[in-house]
Formats: structure tokens, sequence, C-alpha cells
């Protein structure tokens, strides 16, 4: 079935890389070029999941989060984030802030695929 | 220039008494006369601009590179557009013709080098001659004609009145 | 149409990144305790790991990894941002671009910059800081029994599980993936109806499992919930009952350095999240914008022209027409035909800052390598110019830059001697001048030295020795091939990339190029370029039988040509304006037109740069929207016209090079003035 996936970072290349092997995967994929952007398209429309990325100029992502779980459109839907370490301490804070899983970076697309899958049943 | 049976694909032109051949690949589009904006001090060869579908195509005038008389156009003539090498680069422009034949196959077998002397016109204008029906047919060199006369400019107005 | 290749997208990305960067670091050097600067530099290098990293780009991935923890040292306050790090982090920069653009050009310089920049950095370096993108090793949570197939799972999820988007029924699927299983759900938690939250995860399932070692898998499935959550795993075997054991699940592996070290900068990346004003020009990645192919904008111009000229004709036509509806359709059209035109050449059109902060750091450069202390100002970033026009202006005005700096800057002594301040200043502006755009390199040196110019000229034979010159055609001589002897190239100012080449450059944007020089004072190199917009408004003249388009932008005011100025005497071409005298040149003459003129002729005063000269035609026509075409090879050697246009009729007509004809008219005065001098002395 085909979830419909917001993606946030502020690469273009990292963005464009997402699109293409979700939308391969047969997803539809809706994109932001940070957090506040991020949240417009957010709560502007269902979502199914939300891919962040953690580092970006205007807002984080963990802004991001927060100020997403505040909003009741937010219930339920899972957000994973981009981080380039495994880094516990930012991982529980992202956690504590409302993100629902992590993939790691540099990631392989089916990584991607499967972490989707995971939350989203799809 | 020739397709796998060894022949030359080219439409025949009139031009004035000779009969030339440009290859067919090159050919663009064949209109009838339109009307020529001419360009103050260009070189007699390339004195004329034309519309073609919107695009401006420099209008060349083979009777002067091969010494011939220019009388005024008339009901047969057309203007042959191609696509011509100049200095390496593909460009667009279009020749004057006093009348256009037909698209034919020139057996390669007939078509034989300029020769050297004897002839009205510089070798290096000419591919080739082919016997045909009885005459010959010029094979023009157009990439050759149009790098060398369209560099040559006339004396500009400025130099001749100082 | 094909899709975008995500590598080229990262290595365009890279590129803006990079120039971020240098900017950053540029400004970092003037204000190094800037935190915003210190943490968008930070974060420049820390994109482009993560994206190298994401596209095969290891080597970029690896380097600058050190330099990430380098700058982490300087963003916790650990390390100074000073001149030294900043030079070693410029060169880095440039190693990382070799890196990506031409890899197989790249050596062991990366090596030798990591050594200096470990040198750099006293005390160790910790690059535990930053730990490695560990694999996702997953940790069993309970010993694996030796015996045993069937197994008893017992979990309960985080209160915000539900709410933070973990959704139970998709773990449930996934354990059953892993074996055959009985599940059970646990209500005990559940509080009475009155106190429950919907939102609130109470529930607890017991799983009945059977798989040889679900360990592993089962960590998996709860990849996301280890720590927050209770998970017993045990093995079943036939006369064991449900045993409780206490919660197994393990605490995460915590690494001290990790946790202690990367509180600080957290608390940091929460706090300076705002804008950051200081990287100005680059700030624009992040604000809306579409990157679009440049084929497709040509594509576009194409359209837009064609429109133009079909709406031309309908207005030809209606002018014609007494349908009343035709003529207020054809206006309507001719409006909405402007606008889509004004709105798509905008689009092309770049502001020249982007060139500019390019040269920031080729005058630093230099700066360092001469020993001369460079002031580099910036004027009129804004200033637009066609896109493609803007990259043919990059090098001639790199080796502009270069010249003033090397040849035209004296050293720090010479100038104070002379009672200059010691540091030089370097001016580069750009501003709009009517039809043209004037680009000026202006350097407060010593100025150019006519007589050592025209020895120079003579010795290489450029000029005989008797031959008489202005001193602006004597300044015009440095653009002469063959001007500068091989002693005279310095390693700067380089080979092959002579003044010649500039002037051969700018001749080919039909441009020019003006020289202004004050001995002791300075000098100033100022390019005229016309803005070649591909749809400008046009005045449509008559030249006997011929029609011709001259751009209004550039015209100044029609008058009609006076009585006494028809005679075609040769003497003075000269018309009073206002008690100005302007030149004028006869159109026909030119064009050697045979017809015989109009009675009445009129002159279209056109200006360029400083100058203006009086075109004699024997008609004006009117205005109208001129799509500029291109001439081919065969024509652009007629310096009289810069393009060709098609006219609602049909009809071809050639547009005036006004920047020519105006130095034809200089040309003519400055002859006369050297004429009329002559005979008064």
């Amino acid at each position: 079935m085909s979830k419909t996936i917001l993606t946030i970072d502020d690469s273009a290349s990292v963005r464009q890389m997402i699109v293409l092997t979700l939308s391969g995967a047969g997803h539809n994929v809706i994109e932001a070029g940070n957090g506040a952007d991020g949240y417009s398209k957010a709560v502007g429309q269902p979502v199914d999941a939300i891919l962040t990325d953690l580092n970006m100029p205007v807002m984080n992502g963990i802004e991001f989060i927060k100020k997403y779980r505040q909003h009741p459109m937010s219930k339920g839907v899972p957000i994973i984030f981009l981080t380039t370490e495994s880094d516990d301490a930012l991982k529980a804070e992202a956690k504590a802030a409302g993100a629902t899983g992590w993939i790691v970076k540099p990631f392989k697309q089916d990584q991607l695929v499967a972490v989707i899958k995971k939350v989203t049943g799809a | 220039m020739s397709n796998e049976t060894g022949a030359m694909r080219a439409l025949t032109l009139r031009l004035q008494d000779e009969i030339f051949a440009i290859e067919a690949g090159s050919v663009r589009e064949i209109l009838d006369l339109v009307p020529i904006t001419e360009v103050p001090n260009a070189p007699a060869f390339v004195g004329g601009l034309i519309n073609v579908r919107g695009r401006v195509v420099p209008l060349a005038d083979l009777r002067v590179v091969f010494d011939m008389a220019r009388p005024e156009p008339d009901q047969d003539t057309r203007i042959v557009v191609l696509e011509v090498e100049i200095d390496g680069e593909p460009t667009i422009a279009g020749i004057l013709a006093d009348k256009v034949h037909d698209v034919t196959d020139i057996d390669a077998a007939l078509i034989q080098e300029a020769p050297r002397v004897g002839m009205r016109w510089r070798p290096e204008f000419v591919s080739g001659v082919a016997r045909r029906d009885g005459g010959f047919v010029i094979i023009p060199n157009l990439s050759r004609i149009f790098s060398v006369q369209g560099s040559r400019t006339a004396p500009s107005a400025e130099e001749r009145a100082a | 149409m094909s899709l975008p290749d995500p590598t080229e997208t990262f290595r365009q990305e890279a590129r803006e990144l990079l120039d971020q960067l240098e900017s950053g670091l540029l400004d970092l050097e003037r204000n190094p305790s800037n935190a915003d600067l210190i943490n968008s530099t930070f974060r420049a290098l820390h994109t482009i790991k993560g994206s190298g990293a994401m596209f095969g780009f290891t080597e970029v991935a690896s380097f600058v990894h050190e330099f990430e923890t380098t700058f982490d040292r300087v963003r916790k306050g650990l390390s100074p941002a000073t001149p030294d790090l900043i030079a070693i982090a410029l060169d880095a920069k440039d190693h990382v671009h070799t890196l990506i653009e031409t890899p197989q050009a790249a050596g062991s310089e990366g090596e030798s910059i990591l050594q200096r920049l470990r040198a750099l950095v006293s005390g160790k370096a910790t690059p535990a800081v930053m730990a490695e993108p560990a694999p996702e090793a997953v940790a069993p949570t309970a010993t694996p029994p030796a015996t045993g197939k069937r197994w008893r799972l017992r979990f309960t999820l985080p209160k915000d599980a539900l709410l933070y988007g973990t959704n139970p029924l998709l773990l449930l699927e996934e354990i059953r993936a892993i074996g055959p299983c009985e599940i059970t759900v646990l209500t005990d938690r559940i509080p009475p109806l009155d106190d429950l939250d919907p939102e609130t995860t109470y529930l607890a399932w017991q799983v009945d499992l059977t798989a040889d070692d679900p360990a592993a898998a089962i960590d998996d499935v709860f990849l996301f919930l280890r720590d927050g959550m209770d998970l017993s795993l045990v093995p079943l075997t036939e006369e064991s009952t449900v045993a409780e054991p206490a919660n197994v699940a393990d605490p995460l592996p915590a690494s001290a350095d990790s946790v202690a070290d990367v509180s600080p900068p957290m608390a940091k990346r929460r706090g300076k999240a705002e804008a950051q004003q200081l990287t100005g020009v680059a700030e624009k990645s992040t604000s809306s914008s579409l990157r679009v192919p440049a084929e497709r904008l040509d594509e576009l111009m194409d359209r837009v022209g064609e429109l133009v000229i079909a709406q031309a004709r309908l207005t030809q036509i209606a002018a014609q027409s007494s349908d009343g509806n035709l003529k207020t359709i054809a206006e309507e059209l001719e409006r909405l035909s402007s606008g889509l035109r004004d709105t798509t050449m905008g689009i092309r059109m770049v502001p020249i800052g982007t060139l500019f902060s390019r040269f920031r750091r080729l005058v630093h450069d230099l700066s360092r390598d001469l020993d001369k202390q460079i002031e580099f100002v910036t004027t009129g970033e804004e200033t637009e110019l066609d896109k493609t026009m803007i990259e043919k202006l990059a090098d001639p005005l790199v080796h502009l830059i270069r010249n003033s700096v090397d040849h035209g800057l004296e050293p720090a002594a010479s100038r104070v001697a002379a009672g200059k301040p010691p540091t030089g200043t370097v001016r580069l502006s750009a501003v709009y001048a009517g039809a043209e755009v004037a680009i000026s390199v202006a350097a407060d040196g010593a100025g150019l030295d006519a007589a050592r110019i025209r020895a120079k000229a003579e010795e290489n034979g450029i000029i005989a020795h008797d031959a008489k010159l202005t001193d602006q055609e004597l300044y015009q001589l440095i653009f002469a091939p063959g001007f500068s002897t091989a002693k005279e190239i310095t390693a700067l100012s380089g080979r092959g990339v002579g003044m010649d080449v500039v002037k051969r450059t700018i001749d080919g944007l039909r441009g020019t190029i003006d020289l202004r020089t004050k001995p002791g004072e300075g000098t100033t190199l100022t390019l005229r370029l016309p803005l070649t917009l591909a749809i400008i408004d046009g005045m449509l003249v008559r030249v006997g039988d011929g029609r011709y388009t001259i751009p209004l932008a550039a015209v100044e005011e029609c008058v009609e040509l006076p009585a006494e100025a028809i005679s075609t005497s040769r003497g003075r071409n000269f018309l009073d304006i206002r008690g100005a005298l302007v030149p004028f040149v006869r159109l026909r003459d030119i064009f050697n037109t045979p017809s015989e003129p109009d009675q009445y002729q009129k002159v279209v005063i056109v200006s360029s740069g400083d100058g203006r000269v009086g075109l004699v035609v024997d008609q004006i026509i009117g205005n109208n929207q001129t799509v500029i075409k291109q001439l081919s090879k065969l024509h652009t050697q007629l310096k009289a016209f810069s393009g060709a246009t098609i006219l609602g009729d049909g009809t071809v007509a050639l547009i005036l090079d006004t920047v020519h004809l105006v130095g034809m008219g200089q040309a003519y005065e400055d002859k006369f003035k050297a004429e009329t001098t002559g005979r008064a002395a």
C-alpha cells in the first residue's frame, strides 16, 4: 500500500535520494527543506510518517519534533530522524521530544525502505 | 555521403546554366521566394537575411562564388534551406536556386574529382563532378565555400568615407 | 524528460556548501568569536560529511570528519578560530572541492592538511567526541538457552508509545514473522474508565513464540523502544509455569565521554537555530527556490519569443482592421505578452554578487601571497545580469583584479612614502547605465605611466616611433596582443591569460573596456556590456528601403535634421542639442543606401556610457517589442549590427549596435577636435 511520507532535510541531494527511493517503493513523498517548512507541511495534510534530519537551519529537527507533537494531527504519526552517529544522548533527546525511531546516515536505500515498512507496515 | 547501395542521395538544382547537386541529408526545407532583407556592407555572397519559421537565416547566393550572372528572381526561384558546417560549427543557411529539380540518386561510381586545370572555378569549392543524362552535375563543397567566402567583408563605409 | 541524478545534485549542492563555507571562513577571520559564524561553518561541514557519505564520497566524508571534530572544539570554546586555523580550513575546503570535482587529481595534500591541523590544535585530538557511526549491532537481551524452542516474551510499551507513532500491531506482525506464536493481551494496567486516557498505552502483551534463537530478532523488532519499555524473553520449558523474571532489558551501554561531551553542544544547537544573517548570499539556499536545467529556461525563452512575434503580427493586422473587438483583444494580448516577457527575462537574471563573492577569496590570497595589505570593497552586488554573461565575465574580471593588485598597487612602504594609507583599496562595482551594465575595477595604486606604455609598445613593435596617439589610445595599447613581454608575466598574472584575451572576451560579448588613470592616484577599468535581454523594446526606423531597430533603452531623444545639415558637405557633422555639440552619422552613408533621401530626415540620438551620437534616418516608424535573434557566423563581423529581429509582417530587420555607432561618433569627434586644435595652433 502506498503511504504518504514527509521528508525534512536541508540537503537537496539527500531529499532527492529519499524521494527516488521511497517513490520507487510505491510511496508518495512530500519534501521540506527545514523544520519550519516541514511543520507547515506536516500539519497541512495527513501524513503517514515523517523522516527528518536533526541538524538544519531555521528550525532544527528536535524543535520540529517538539512543535509537531503539540499539534493534534501528530498523534500516532511515526517520526524517524536521521542521525550521523550512534549518539545515544541525542537519540534520547529526540525520543523524549517525541520521535519514534531513527536511521543512521549513511544508509542504503533498502534500509530506508525497511524502516518505513517497520513503522508504517507498508 | 553515400548510402548502402553506393549512391549519393542528392537534391539537384539549377543555377543559371549549370546543375548542382546538394546532399539530401543536409537539406532542411525548400521555400518559395520570401522577402529578403538586405544586410548593408555584407559580402556579396551572403547579402541577405530571411525568416524561416521564426528563425533568422542568412541567405547566400552561390552564383557569386561561381562567377555567374545574377538576374532578378522569377517564379521558378526557390530558396533551399540547409545545414552546412562553417569552421566546424553546424549552421543553418539558405541558398538561392534558379530552379529546383528533384531528389535523385547519383551513382558514386560516376562521381569524379574536379579537374585541377581547365575548370572555370576554384577547385577547392567543388567536391566532385558527376556525369548524368549526357551532362555534368557539380557537387559544390558547401562547407568550404561558406567558411572562406563568409569571412570576407566589403570595405566598410567608414573606411571609405575617411 | 530524464530524472535528475542525485549524485549530480549532491555535487551542485556541495559546490554551494563549499562556497558558503569559504564565505563563512573569510567572515570568521574578521569575527573570530562570532558564534553564529562558527555554527554555520560547523553545519556546512556536517552536511557535506553526511551527504558525502550517502553518495559514496567516502574520502570526502572521512576527511571532513576530522575537520568537523576540530570545529566542534571551536564551537565549544576549546579552540580559538585563529587566522592559521582559517588558512588551513581554506586549504581543506579546496581539497574537498578537488575530491568532489576531480578526484583523480587529488594527491596526498589531504593528509598533509590534516597533519597541519593536528599540529595546530594543541592538546590531544579527541576524535571520540564524535563517535564514528557504529553499525547497528544488536546485543541480545537475554542469554540464549542451550535447549528449548519455545519462548515467552512479555513486553509493555512506554506510555507515550502510541502517541509518538509506535504501532503495536506492526510490532506484533514483526514478531509473527519470527515464528508461530500465541498472543495474549495483558490488561491489568488499564485504569478505570474515568481515569482512562485514550492516548496513553496501558496494554502489555505476552507472546508465546516458537523459534530457535529469537533474541536478536526480538531486539530488532523493538529496536526503537528498548530503553523505556519493559521486555522479558525467557525460554518456556514444558514444566515451567509462567515465570515472572525481573526486567532484564539491559540499559544501553553508556559511553562516558559521548554523554559528557555531547550535552553542551546540544544546548548550543537548540539555542542558535535562527537564520545566520552573515552568510548572506548563501542563505538563499534555504529560501524557496527551484533548480531548473538551463536548457528548459532557453526553451521557455524561445516560446515567449515566438509568442511576441505572433502577437506583433496580430497587432499589425488589428491596426489595419476596423473590427473593434479585434483591436481590443490585440491590445490586451500586447499587454499580457509584455508582462510575460518581463517575468521570463527576470528568470535568467542573476545578481552579480554571486561573482563578486568569489573574488573575496582571490583578493585574500593575493594579499597574503604578495604581502600587500588590501581592502576589497564591492558595490552594486544586486545588479542583475544574464546568467551566461556572468559566467563569461568571471575569468576576465579575475585577470583584471589580479593585474590591479599585482601591477597597480604599490607595496606598503612606497605607499606610505607617497603619503597614501598603507592599505590599498580595490573597489569592484556594477551599475546599470541605460541599455548597458558598467562593471568597474578600481585600484588606488600608482596609475598607468603613459610614457612607459609608449616605450614598451614601440619596443615590441606595436606602434611606430613617430606615431601620434592620444593618451586614451596609448592606454588601450595594453590590450594589444604581444604587449606583455615574457619578462613581465609574473607567476600570478599568469601566462596566456593576457589583457588581450580579456579584450577579446569582452569584444565577444559586444562590450567595451574603458580606462581611466591618474598617475600616483590609481586606475579604474570599466567594462561596458550590453544587457543581452532576448526581448527588448525597440524603435523601428527606415533608412532607404530597409528597416532597422534601435534598442529603445539607448534612445535619448529624436529631433529633426536641421536644414543646414542636410547639405552633404564634409564639414561639421554636429548638432546643437541645447548647447551641447552632438556628432551625428548618416546611416544612409554607412549602409550605402542607393535611393534618394527623404526630404525631412530625422535624427535619433542614442547614448552609450558618456558618449552620444545622432543617427540620421529617413523615417521613424514606431516602437515595438523586439525579439533578438543572433546573427550567424556569416554576419557577426558587421559591427554596426548586434542582431536581427522578425517584424510583425514577418520580414527580418537588423538591430543596430548603438555602442559601436556611438564609438564611431566619438572617433569622428576626437578627430575633428584634433584637426581644429591643429589648425588653431
